[in-house]
Protein backbone atom coordinates (compact mmCIF):
# COMPACT_ATOMS: atom_id res chain seq x y z
CA UNK A 1 0.00 0.00 0.00
CA UNK A 2 2.83 2.41 0.79
CA UNK A 3 3.95 4.30 -2.30
CA UNK A 4 7.59 3.83 -3.22
CA UNK A 5 8.39 7.51 -2.76
CA UNK A 6 6.33 10.33 -1.27
CA UNK A 7 6.07 13.66 -3.03
CA UNK A 8 7.17 16.75 -1.14
CA UNK A 9 5.38 20.11 -0.94
CA UNK A 10 8.10 21.64 -3.15
CA UNK A 11 7.48 19.01 -5.82
CA UNK A 12 3.74 19.67 -5.64
CA UNK A 13 4.35 23.36 -6.41
CA UNK A 14 6.65 22.47 -9.31
CA UNK A 15 4.24 19.94 -10.82
CA UNK A 16 0.89 21.58 -10.25
CA UNK A 17 0.51 23.03 -13.74
CA UNK A 18 1.38 19.72 -15.35
CA UNK A 19 -1.08 18.01 -13.03
CA UNK A 20 -3.90 20.37 -13.94
CA UNK A 21 -3.12 19.92 -17.63
CA UNK A 22 -3.24 16.12 -17.28
CA UNK A 23 0.43 15.72 -18.17
CA UNK A 24 1.64 13.61 -15.24
CA UNK A 25 2.22 9.87 -15.55
CA UNK A 26 -0.23 7.67 -13.66
CA UNK A 27 2.39 6.96 -10.97
CA UNK A 28 3.21 10.64 -10.47
CA UNK A 29 -0.46 11.56 -10.51
CA UNK A 30 -1.09 9.02 -7.78
CA UNK A 31 1.79 10.38 -5.67
CA UNK A 32 0.61 13.93 -6.28
CA UNK A 33 -2.95 13.15 -5.18
CA UNK A 34 -1.86 11.16 -2.15
CA UNK A 35 0.15 14.14 -0.93
CA UNK A 36 -2.82 16.46 -1.47
CA UNK A 37 -4.96 13.93 0.41
CA UNK A 38 -3.33 14.81 3.72
CA UNK A 39 -1.60 18.15 3.16
CA UNK A 40 -3.99 20.97 3.97
CA UNK A 41 -1.61 23.61 2.62
CA UNK A 42 -1.07 21.98 -0.78
CA UNK A 43 -4.81 21.38 -1.09
CA UNK A 44 -5.37 25.11 -0.53
CA UNK A 45 -2.75 25.83 -3.19
CA UNK A 46 -4.48 23.48 -5.64
CA UNK A 47 -7.82 25.22 -4.95
CA UNK A 48 -6.21 28.64 -5.53
CA UNK A 49 -4.57 27.55 -8.79
CA UNK A 50 -7.81 26.06 -10.08
CA UNK A 51 -9.69 29.25 -9.16
CA UNK A 52 -7.03 31.45 -10.77
CA UNK A 53 -7.15 29.45 -14.00
CA UNK A 54 -10.94 29.61 -14.11
CA UNK A 55 -10.89 33.41 -13.69
CA UNK A 56 -7.83 34.32 -15.74
CA UNK A 57 -8.64 31.71 -18.38
CA UNK A 58 -11.54 33.88 -19.50
CA UNK A 59 -9.24 36.72 -20.52
CA UNK A 60 -8.47 36.76 -24.27
CA UNK A 61 -5.26 38.13 -25.74
CA UNK A 62 -7.12 40.99 -27.38
CA UNK A 63 -8.62 41.99 -24.01
CA UNK A 64 -5.19 43.15 -22.81
CA UNK A 65 -4.13 46.74 -23.47
CA UNK A 66 -1.13 46.99 -25.86
CA UNK A 67 1.06 48.41 -23.13
CA UNK A 68 0.37 45.45 -20.83
CA UNK A 69 0.95 42.95 -23.64
CA UNK A 70 4.33 44.51 -24.41
CA UNK A 71 5.33 44.57 -20.77
CA UNK A 72 4.42 40.88 -20.34
CA UNK A 73 6.27 39.90 -23.51
CA UNK A 74 9.28 41.82 -22.33
CA UNK A 75 9.18 40.21 -18.87
CA UNK A 76 9.02 36.70 -20.32
CA UNK A 77 11.72 37.47 -22.87
CA UNK A 78 14.03 38.56 -20.05
CA UNK A 79 13.02 35.58 -17.90
CA UNK A 80 13.92 33.21 -20.75
CA UNK A 81 17.26 34.91 -21.27
CA UNK A 82 17.98 34.82 -17.55
CA UNK A 83 17.22 31.13 -17.22
CA UNK A 84 19.35 30.02 -20.23
CA UNK B 1 -21.76 -0.88 -3.03
CA UNK B 2 -21.47 1.55 -0.14
CA UNK B 3 -18.25 3.57 -0.16
CA UNK B 4 -17.01 6.96 1.06
CA UNK B 5 -16.11 10.22 -0.59
CA UNK B 6 -14.43 13.42 0.59
CA UNK B 7 -15.92 16.52 -1.01
CA UNK B 8 -15.06 20.21 -0.79
CA UNK B 9 -17.62 22.28 1.15
CA UNK B 10 -19.12 23.49 -2.15
CA UNK B 11 -19.92 19.90 -3.12
CA UNK B 12 -17.15 19.50 -5.70
CA UNK B 13 -14.65 16.69 -6.00
CA UNK B 14 -11.24 17.87 -4.76
CA UNK B 15 -9.31 16.53 -7.75
CA UNK B 16 -11.81 16.65 -10.59
CA UNK B 17 -13.40 19.94 -9.53
CA UNK B 18 -16.66 18.31 -10.63
CA UNK B 19 -19.84 19.23 -8.81
CA UNK B 20 -21.76 16.30 -7.33
CA UNK B 21 -25.55 16.39 -7.64
CA UNK B 22 -27.67 16.45 -4.47
CA UNK B 23 -28.10 13.19 -2.50
CA UNK B 24 -30.03 10.52 -4.36
CA UNK B 25 -29.20 11.70 -7.88
CA UNK B 26 -26.73 9.61 -9.86
CA UNK B 27 -23.49 11.05 -11.15
CA UNK B 28 -22.58 9.17 -14.33
CA UNK B 29 -19.06 8.71 -15.73
CA UNK B 30 -18.01 8.13 -19.34
CA UNK B 31 -15.41 5.51 -18.44
CA UNK B 32 -13.87 3.74 -15.46
CA UNK B 33 -10.14 4.45 -15.32
CA UNK B 34 -8.33 5.04 -12.01
CA UNK B 35 -7.02 8.61 -11.61
CA UNK B 36 -8.36 9.56 -15.06
CA UNK B 37 -12.05 8.94 -15.40
CA UNK B 38 -14.91 7.53 -13.38
CA UNK B 39 -16.58 8.19 -10.05
CA UNK B 40 -13.81 7.98 -7.46
CA UNK B 41 -14.50 7.01 -3.85
CA UNK B 42 -12.87 4.84 -1.21
CA UNK B 43 -13.32 2.03 1.28
CA UNK B 44 -13.06 2.86 5.00
CA UNK B 45 -9.57 1.33 5.07
CA UNK B 46 -8.44 3.89 2.46
CA UNK B 47 -9.85 6.87 4.36
CA UNK B 48 -6.72 7.83 6.33
CA UNK B 49 -5.06 8.66 3.00
CA UNK B 50 -7.75 11.12 1.93
CA UNK B 51 -9.02 12.59 5.20
CA UNK B 52 -7.67 16.06 4.48
CA UNK B 53 -9.78 16.59 1.39
CA UNK B 54 -12.95 17.90 2.99
CA UNK B 55 -16.35 16.71 4.18
CA UNK B 56 -16.95 12.98 4.52
CA UNK B 57 -19.89 11.52 2.61
CA UNK B 58 -21.34 8.06 2.34
CA UNK B 59 -21.94 7.19 -1.31
CA UNK B 60 -23.51 4.37 -3.26
CA UNK B 61 -21.60 3.09 -6.28
CA UNK B 62 -23.07 1.12 -9.15
CA UNK B 63 -22.20 -0.35 -12.56
CA UNK B 64 -18.63 -1.33 -13.37
CA UNK B 65 -16.48 -0.97 -10.25
CA UNK B 66 -12.69 -1.06 -10.17
CA UNK B 67 -11.05 -1.86 -6.81
CA UNK B 68 -7.67 -0.24 -6.32
CA UNK B 69 -5.20 -0.35 -3.42
CA UNK B 70 -6.09 3.19 -2.44
CA UNK B 71 -9.52 3.84 -3.93
CA UNK B 72 -12.52 2.46 -5.82
CA UNK B 73 -13.66 3.78 -9.18
CA UNK B 74 -17.16 3.25 -10.54
CA UNK B 75 -19.30 3.96 -13.56
CA UNK B 76 -21.76 5.88 -11.43
CA UNK B 77 -22.33 7.01 -7.90
CA UNK B 78 -24.66 9.04 -5.75
CA UNK B 79 -24.44 10.71 -2.39
CA UNK B 80 -26.33 8.98 0.41
CA UNK B 81 -25.60 11.13 3.46
CA UNK B 82 -22.95 13.32 4.95
CA UNK B 83 -21.14 11.55 7.80
CA UNK B 84 -21.66 14.17 10.50
CA UNK B 85 -19.90 11.96 13.04
CA UNK B 86 -16.67 13.12 11.37
CA UNK B 87 -16.50 16.50 13.08
CA UNK B 88 -13.98 18.57 15.03
CA UNK B 89 -14.40 16.48 18.17
CA UNK B 90 -13.92 13.21 16.30
CA UNK B 91 -10.90 14.64 14.48
CA UNK B 92 -9.36 15.57 17.84
CA UNK B 93 -9.97 12.05 19.22
CA UNK B 94 -8.46 10.57 16.07
CA UNK B 95 -5.37 12.76 16.51
CA UNK B 96 -5.13 11.69 20.16
CA UNK B 97 -5.20 8.04 19.09
CA UNK B 98 -2.48 8.70 16.50
CA UNK B 99 -0.42 10.53 19.12
CA UNK B 100 -0.77 7.67 21.62
CA UNK B 101 0.45 5.22 19.00
CA UNK B 102 3.39 7.47 18.05
CA UNK B 103 4.35 7.85 21.72
CA UNK B 104 4.22 4.07 22.15
CA UNK B 105 6.63 3.73 19.24
CA UNK B 106 8.88 6.48 20.62
CA UNK B 107 9.26 4.50 23.86
CA UNK B 108 10.80 1.70 21.79
CA UNK B 109 12.75 4.07 19.48
CA UNK B 110 13.63 7.35 21.26
CA UNK B 111 14.61 9.00 17.94
CA UNK B 112 10.89 9.08 17.15
CA UNK B 113 10.09 11.37 20.09
CA UNK B 114 9.95 14.44 17.84
CA UNK B 115 7.51 12.65 15.52
CA UNK B 116 5.29 11.89 18.49
CA UNK B 117 5.42 15.55 19.53
CA UNK B 118 4.59 16.68 15.99
CA UNK B 119 1.57 14.35 15.80
CA UNK B 120 0.17 16.15 18.84
CA UNK B 121 1.19 19.66 17.80
CA UNK B 122 -0.18 19.83 14.27
CA UNK B 123 -3.71 21.26 14.03
CA UNK B 124 -4.67 19.06 11.06
CA UNK B 125 -5.88 15.48 11.66
CA UNK B 126 -4.76 14.20 8.25
CA UNK B 127 -1.25 15.52 8.86
CA UNK B 128 -1.13 13.89 12.31
CA UNK B 129 -2.11 10.61 10.69
CA UNK B 130 0.59 10.98 8.05
CA UNK B 131 3.31 11.76 10.61
CA UNK B 132 2.24 8.78 12.72
CA UNK B 133 2.45 6.54 9.64
CA UNK B 134 5.89 7.89 8.76
CA UNK B 135 7.08 7.22 12.33
CA UNK B 136 5.81 3.65 12.01
CA UNK B 137 7.63 3.31 8.71
CA UNK B 138 10.89 4.51 10.23
CA UNK B 139 10.52 1.92 12.95
CA UNK B 140 9.22 -1.09 11.03
CA UNK B 141 9.68 -0.32 7.34
CA UNK B 142 6.86 -0.16 4.82
CA UNK B 143 5.00 -2.90 6.73
CA UNK B 144 4.93 -0.53 9.69
CA UNK B 145 3.48 2.24 7.54
CA UNK B 146 0.78 -0.09 6.24
CA UNK B 147 0.01 -1.37 9.74
CA UNK B 148 -0.39 2.17 11.08
CA UNK B 149 -2.64 3.19 8.19
CA UNK B 150 -4.70 0.03 8.79
CA UNK B 151 -4.97 0.90 12.50
CA UNK B 152 -6.18 4.39 11.57
CA UNK B 153 -8.71 2.94 9.13
CA UNK B 154 -10.03 0.58 11.81
CA UNK B 155 -10.34 3.49 14.25
CA UNK B 156 -12.36 5.54 11.78
CA UNK B 157 -14.56 2.59 10.83
CA UNK B 158 -15.32 1.80 14.43
CA UNK B 159 -15.74 5.30 15.87
CA UNK B 160 -17.69 6.74 12.93
CA UNK B 161 -19.83 3.62 12.45
CA UNK B 162 -18.81 3.19 8.81
CA UNK B 163 -19.83 0.27 6.65
CA UNK B 164 -16.61 -1.73 6.45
Amino acid sequence: MKLERDMTCTEIVELITEYLEGGLSTADRERFEEHIGFCDWCLAYLDQMRHTISVVGEIREEDLPDELQQSLLSAFRDWKAGSA
Amino acid sequence: MIAYKLLRSDGTGPFSGREWPPPGIWLEADAVDACRSGVHACRPRHLPLWLGLGELWEVELDGEILEDERKVVAARGRLVRRVDAWNAEAARSFQDACAAEARRRAERTPDLAQYAADVTATPVASVSAYIAARAAELQDGSAGYDAERARQGDWLTSKLGLAG
